[in-house]
């Protein structure tokens, strides 16, 4: 391993050599590179800030500076489902049926496309002190920087207040969050007052995929403070007491008197209908749902806050393909889009800001396009996400930025695929007709994680 | 200047031979020495004397150099170059398991498994890379004659510093290669130095190419036995001069040298090398971990690589990184599949992933599997012509990355019939290519499953029929009676289903599609129908499903408590499915084919041998050969024959494409009228793939020649309330689309979507008064303006929805736009047209819509 992780740390120091040639100034320059002219291709899942969204703009902003030197960004966007992102990525890269410059990885898959060196180690200043701790550290695998984050993504409890004040609850105002037993002595009361078309407490998503590993993660790792499925090398670490513990606090979770229970077939966009819909008062969801629902619902009906427990890291972070002819101006490519303005406007956009100061310095704006649809004349004003006064999600210091500080890595591995697949399926028999005891699963879990992840 | 002419600087070639090793005995030595080294290097020394390019003090020969004497040797070259820095090196070359890093083995050298220190005594090549990268010269040039001397070529691609550093291999990467003669130099050093030994220029790029061309022309073989070929890395357009010999005389040229003679026997050294092995198999034993007797693969690979080298053949070695080792990433395959096999295929493929046929010695996967499916009919359509776009999309309209999912290692499409219609149809530029197997995976026959109290008694009525005499006696045992069939676009479950219905009369399908009418769209797909029947409780216990056999036993998990209990009736006219396996090799995809190939081929065999017959066979699948008996013969599912022959031929590729041609022109052409809010707040959602006038024009494929129709802009709350965009009639889909981009636009102003909706309304109407045709209005709006859509104003349009027959298609770029009691709800509902919002798939869904209105094919 030591061999490895010199030879990539070589190859780092080395990479700062033409960045430092250069100056750091934005425009084209004159430093050497071995870039070949031509477009620079972005792979990347679907937008999630939808139509026209902010991604495509922040590539045409950097396309104005950089088509006349020859360079042009181009997006191509891979299926919905992260799964099939994944396997066209992985599958691409190492054959070499599709040529990408630049991979919009998920953050769980840095380690895997490191460790296979389908991707490059980048400059270490690309990740400075401004992007938010927890955040940066999904960039890293063997020591080096394989992958800045683009935007993050963390866990959160949307709330219907116009179902609380119906239940008679006298606080409709849950920020700075509450532990589990709190929400469900909430859901508790709601069951006993239930509002028009409500069913369930809460809801979220229990299908088949990783959104059963993101909801399992977050309640294991509500069960003990330093808890880890898998050490830092992404060797398996855990125990049989410790996934039984898990597994019970899963269970007590998705519990017949809390959860809607057609959360078991549920990803996001049919929890997210289904609480829009008010079947339930509560829902875990991702920051992007903030912008979606404030289309439905104005902010006295809709609050959102801190998950009770821990909630799961996500996001995506952008790499340079070890194919990529265009290195140098990918590279530059992707400094741009995680830049202080560029997160900045993802996160006026919708998305969660990989950087503090797009949260907190108000100096730090979005110029670039409309990241915020803005009023026409006749007064229609698409935008209904509430903002704070420099123009934020108004939820966005108070709340987001907390949750991401706080929030919980899923194992690192370069096996993620098959921790996930295998974390997935074991944890299938709980939503099952007769599920099995909590000791009883945890043995079968731990032996096929064993299996999953041998040493 | 990207070629250099380095004459007249100083430059320097650093020529490293080891042909003689410290450590040649086991556990801890290297293979053998290597005799034949000695000749490379004084064959190259003389070549590149006369090159004219090296001075003969720039010469420095370093024979089995120590490691620290190497390092030594490269700092001072490197130090002193200026023009062109040349480093050859002829040796032992070893690689970890992970194959990440090259070592170039010294005369010190020994293998040291496990722990860190590997390999003592060798340079990592990347180290090698960097120093030279410290040089001030020009170009440098590094020619690698060993074993796995293509590992070289990943650490050069990753280097930053690369654009001045040309490199040459002997041989691909994981190669090992064959020293060759002990009296001569190896076959490679022999070939670069012919190619050196000429007059005039010889540049760098010419060398690589000549290499390439000569070794093949030899068919020489690597030791694995692929054939031998020599790589080259170079930025493009880079280039260097590395012989420039002036012409001689005529009368002097040295005569070719004569031709190898054969190898001497290698008597003598048997004892040596029968113990050197067993050491061998015994230090593998120590590296690889203990545990249970695991398939022989890593480990035999192992030791027949230590075998050969042992007999002194080979130049290299290949060492797992010890107990510490983790598994590498695997390969990945991408697995496509029929929308109605994809469980089956699913529940296959995590069953072989955690397989012994998938598991290697050291406990790690071989390959990573994902299954996915598309619709059957865009998997048809883009394997035959829109390969290209798959593998580069370059417009956002066709982007099949993203519309049907990753490019296809393996496809197992639910006919053999499916291969036959991408072949016939393919692009000449086509860049996929299929290899089918001969023979399908399983059998499965298409039934018609009725419910139990409607079912056909006798066992001459169960099997024999035609379908259509089958629906035509189900209907007149219940006059209510009706069947169902699953979207023929979608699966081939529906087509081949499809086949059946139009037997009776070709011609006209439309007559055998009211046969299986039904409100609303199909189901997409059989396992669907059989899963939305029992919704309803009336319907359940009069609809007939035609569905293929096998979901019989596996596609009634769902409502498993309420569903009527159904009869399988087998026609005899209806081909079955036949899933087969498929490898779809892509352009380009050379980087690991052979792996590829391989890994495909595992799962294939694992696939077609008894474990993957077992998963089939839980699945309620038959065997494909034979009398086609149930594979799993005591769990027999409720309602199935075990013996219902006669079954019938497998599908035919012109009989599939008739079928989906009848289908998609079944009720003659179409007439759509799209409405798309053009309003200010519109501004916000109307750039790109997935704005309204995006969503639009993606939607135009599902219309084709025949079909007319129309586009609105709307906006305007007067008089006015729209703007005609592209007035109603037959369009190319070019013409339309470049209406769309040239005439809609956003307004500054509000939308009418009352006054808007009644319009179209009544042109519809019209329309459908003149002449009887499918009729469909599309409505593309972000809901802002819903507020003058409320009270009466609302009520009246839904009630002329309802009155009009015309279904009305809402599209809410909003989520939520279609919850229940919304007005896009309530129009389309009203209408018996679908309400589409944010929370679909919008574009494939509205596509699908006007698709099944109008009479395209894409």
């Amino acid at each position: 391993m030591r061999s490895r992780r010199l030879a990539a740390l070589l190859a780092s120091l080395f990479l700062l050599l033409p960045a430092a040639c250069t100056g750091g100034g934005d425009g084209p320059s004159a430093a050497p590179s071995t870039d070949v002219p031509g477009d620079i291709v972005i792979a990347s899942g679907r937008d999630v800030t939808g139509r026209n969204g902010i991604r495509e703009r922040l590539i045409e902003a950097w396309n104005d500076k950089y088509e006349k030197a020859g360079y042009r960004a181009r997006l191509v966007e891979l299926p919905g489902s992260a799964d099939e992102q994944r396997s066209q990525l992985l599958g691409a890269l190492q054959s070499g049926s599709a040529a990408y410059d630049v991979v919009n990885l998920d953050v769980t898959w840095v380690p895997e496309f490191a460790a296979a060196r389908l991707v490059r180690p980048l400059p270490e200043e690309l990740v400075d002190e401004d992007v938010i701790e927890s955040v940066a550290s999904t960039a890293r695998w063997d020591g080096d920087v394989y992958a800045v984050p683009f935007n993050s993504d963390v866990g959160l409890l949307y709330y219907r207040r116009d179902h609380l004040r119906q239940a008679g609850v006298h606080r409709t105002d849950l920020d700075g969050g509450m532990d589990w037993q709190q929400l469900e002595e909430l859901i508790n009361t709601l069951n006993d007052h239930k509002p028009a078309g409500y069913e369930k407490g809460w809801t979220t998503q229990l299908a088949a995929y990783e959104g059963r590993t993101v909801n399992a993660v977050e309640a294991f790792a509500s069960t003990a403070e330093d808890f880890a499925l898998t050490d830092g090398e992404g060797h398996y670490d855990a125990t049989v007491d410790e996934l039984a513990k898990g597994i019970d606090e899963l269970r007590r979770r998705t519990g017949q008197p809390y959860v809607l229970p057609d959360a078991v077939r549920s990803d996001e966009a049919s929890s997210l209908s289904d609480f829009a819909a008010g079947r339930t008062t509560f829902l875990r969801h991702w920051p992007y749902a903030y912008r979606t629902l404030h289309q439905s619902f104005t902010g006295d009906r809709l609050g959102v806050t801190a998950l009770p427990g821990r909630a799961v890291l996500g996001g995506q972070n952008l790499a340079v393909t070890a194919g990529s002819r265009r290195a140098d101006m990918a590279t530059k490519l992707i400094e741009y889009l995680t830049g202080k303005e560029s997160e900045r406007c993802l996160l006026d956009a919708g998305f969660a800001a990989t950087r503090s100061s797009a949260y907190t310095q108000d100096g730090v704006r979005c110029t670039v396009g409309a990241a915020t649809p803005s009023a026409t004349p006749t007064g229609e004003s698409p935008d209904t996400v509430p903002r704070d006064p420099a123009g934020r999600p108004a939820y966005a210091r108070g709340t987001l930025l907390p949750a991401l500080r706080q929030a919980v890595p899923r194992p690192r591995t370069p096996l993620y695929g098959a921790f996930t697949q295998t974390f997935t399926a074991q944890l299938g028999a709980l939503f099952t007709e007769h599920p099995p005891g909590d000791a009883e699963l945890a043995e079968e879990l731990d032996e096929a994680l064993r299996r999953a992840l041998p040493d | 200047m990207a070629d250099v002419d380095p004459r007249g600087l100083v430059n320097r070639a650093l020529l490293v031979g080891v042909s003689e090793y410290d450590l040649t005995e086991p556990p801890h030595g290297v293979p053998g020495d290597l005799p034949a080294v000695k000749h490379d290097l004084n064959r190259l020394q003389e070549v590149l004397q006369r090159g004219g390019v090296f001075g003969e003090r720039e010469i420095t020969v370093a024979r089995s150099p120590s490691l620290d004497e190497f390092s030594r040797a490269l700092r001072t070259a490197a130090d002193e170059a200026e023009g062109l820095l040349l480093l050859y090196f002829a040796g032992h070359g070893a690689i970890p398991s992970a194959g990440d890093e090259l070592f170039l083995q010294m005369r010190n050298a020994s293998v040291v498994a496990g722990g860190h220190a590997v390999f003592p005594g060798a340079e990592m090549f990347t180290t090698v890379l960097t120093v030279l990268a410290t040089s001030r010269a020009r170009r440098v040039v590094v020619v690698l004659d060993c074993c796995f001397a293509g590992n070289a070529a990943w650490i050069w691609e990753t280097f930053p510093d690369k654009r001045r550093v040309l490199l040459l291999m002997s041989v691909q990467a994981n190669h090992r290669i064959d020293a060759g003669d002990p009296r001569t130099p190896t076959p490679f050093t022999e070939e670069l130095c012919r190619l050196l030994d000429v007059d005039g220029e010889v540049r760098f790029s010419h060398l690589a190419d000549g290499l390439r061309r000569r070794m093949a022309e030899a068919g020489r073989k690597t030791v694995r036995g692929d054939d031998w070929e020599p790589q080259s890395r170079s930025v493009p357009d880079e280039d260097v001069l590395v012989s420039a010999r002036a012409a001689r005389p005529p009368g002097r040229t040295p005569a070719p040298p004569p031709p190898p003679p054969p190898p001497p026997p290698w008597s003598g050294t048997a004892a040596r090398l029968r113990a050197w092995a067993a050491a061998g198999a015994a230090l593998l034993r120590r590296v690889l971990p203990s545990g249970p007797p695991r398939p022989p693969t890593l480990r035999a690979a192992l030791l027949s690589a230590l075998a050969v080298a042992a007999v002194g053949v080979g130049y290299g070695i290949v060492v797992s990184a010890g107990d510490d080792a983790s598994c590498a990433p695997p390969l990945e395959l991408r697995v496509l599949t029929d929308p109605d096999l994809e469980p089956t295929v699913r529940a296959a493929a995590d069953a072989y992933l955690t397989s012994d046929g998938n598991t290697s010695g050291a406990g790690c996967r071989r390959s990573g599997i994902t299954v996915y499916s598309a619709g059957a009919a865009d998997a048809v359509t883009t394997l035959r012509g829109q390969t290209g776009a798959w593998q580069e999309p370059h417009d956002d309209d066709v982007n099949p990355q993203r519309d049907v999912g990753p490019q296809p290692d393996v496809w197992i499409p639910a006919s053999r019939a499916d291969v036959a219609r991408v072949v016939q149809g393919q692009d000449t530029d086509a860049v996929a290519a299929l290899q089918a197997d001969d023979d399908p995976l399983a059998y499965s026959p298409m039934v018609l499953a009725v419910p139990q109290n409607l079912a056909a008694e006798s066992l001459d009525e169960r099997r024999g029929p035609t379908l259509n005499a089958m629906i035509d006696a189900l209907r007149e045992r219940d006059e209510q009676a009706e069947v169902r069939r699953p979207d023929p676009e979608f699966t081939d479950t529906g087509l081949l289903a499809t086949i059946g219905l139009y037997r009776t009369d070709p011609r006209d399908p439309g007559r055998a599609e009211r046969r299986v009418v039904q409100p609303g769209p199909p189901s997409p797909t059989a396992a669907d129908l059989l899963c939305t029947l029992p919704d309803d409780d009336a319907v359940d216990d009069r609809t007939a499903a035609l569905v293929p056999e096998f979901l019989m036993k596996s596609g009634i998990g769902c409502d498993s408590a309420r569903r009527t209990p159904r009869i399988a009736q087998y026609p005899v006219d209806v081909p079955g499915l036949e899933p087969v396996f498929v490898r779809v090799r892509w352009q380009g995809a050379e980087r690991d084919e052979a792996d590829r190939d391989e890994a495909a081929g595992r799962f294939r065999s694992w696939l077609t041998g008894e474990r993957g017959q077992e998963v089939l066979a839980r699945d309620g699948f038959r065997s494909a050969s034979g009398e086609r008996p149930l594979l799993d013969t005591e769990d027999v599912a409720e309602g199935v024959l075990r013996d219902p022959s006669p079954l019938t031929e497998p599908a035919g590729r012109d009989a599939m494409e008739a079928a989906l041609a009848g289908y998609r022109g079944a009720n003659g052409p179409g007439r759509v009228l799209f409405l798309l809010d053009s309003s200010g707040s519109m501004a916000g959602q109307w750039d790109g793939p997935s704005g309204g006038p995006g969503l639009l024009k993606q939607s135009l494929g599902g219309l084709g020649d025949q079909d007319q129709y129309g586009v609105w802009a709307v906006s305007g709350t007067g008089e006015d309330t729209y703007d005609t965009v592209l007035p109603f009639g037959h369009h190319t889909r070019r013409d339309a689309e470049r209406a769309i981009d040239g005439r809609a636009e956003v307004e500054d102003a509000e939308a009418d979507p009352y006054g808007a909706l009644r319009a179209a309304l009544d042109v519809m109407e019209r329309r459908g008064a003149e002449e009887e045709r499918p009729d469909l209005v599309v409505y593309v709006t972000d809901d802002e303006d819903a507020a003058r859509l409320t009270g009466d104003r609302l009520d009246l349009v839904v009630g002329q929805a309802r009155a009009a027959e015309v279904p009305v298609t809402m599209v809410s770029l909003k989520s939520g736009g279609c919850d229940p009691g919304k007005p896009d709800a309530r129009i389309s509902g009203a209408s018996g047209g679908r309400c589409l919002d944010a929370d679909d798939d919008l574009g494939a869904a509205l596509h699908d819509e006007v698709a099944r209105t109008g009479t395209g094919e894409d």
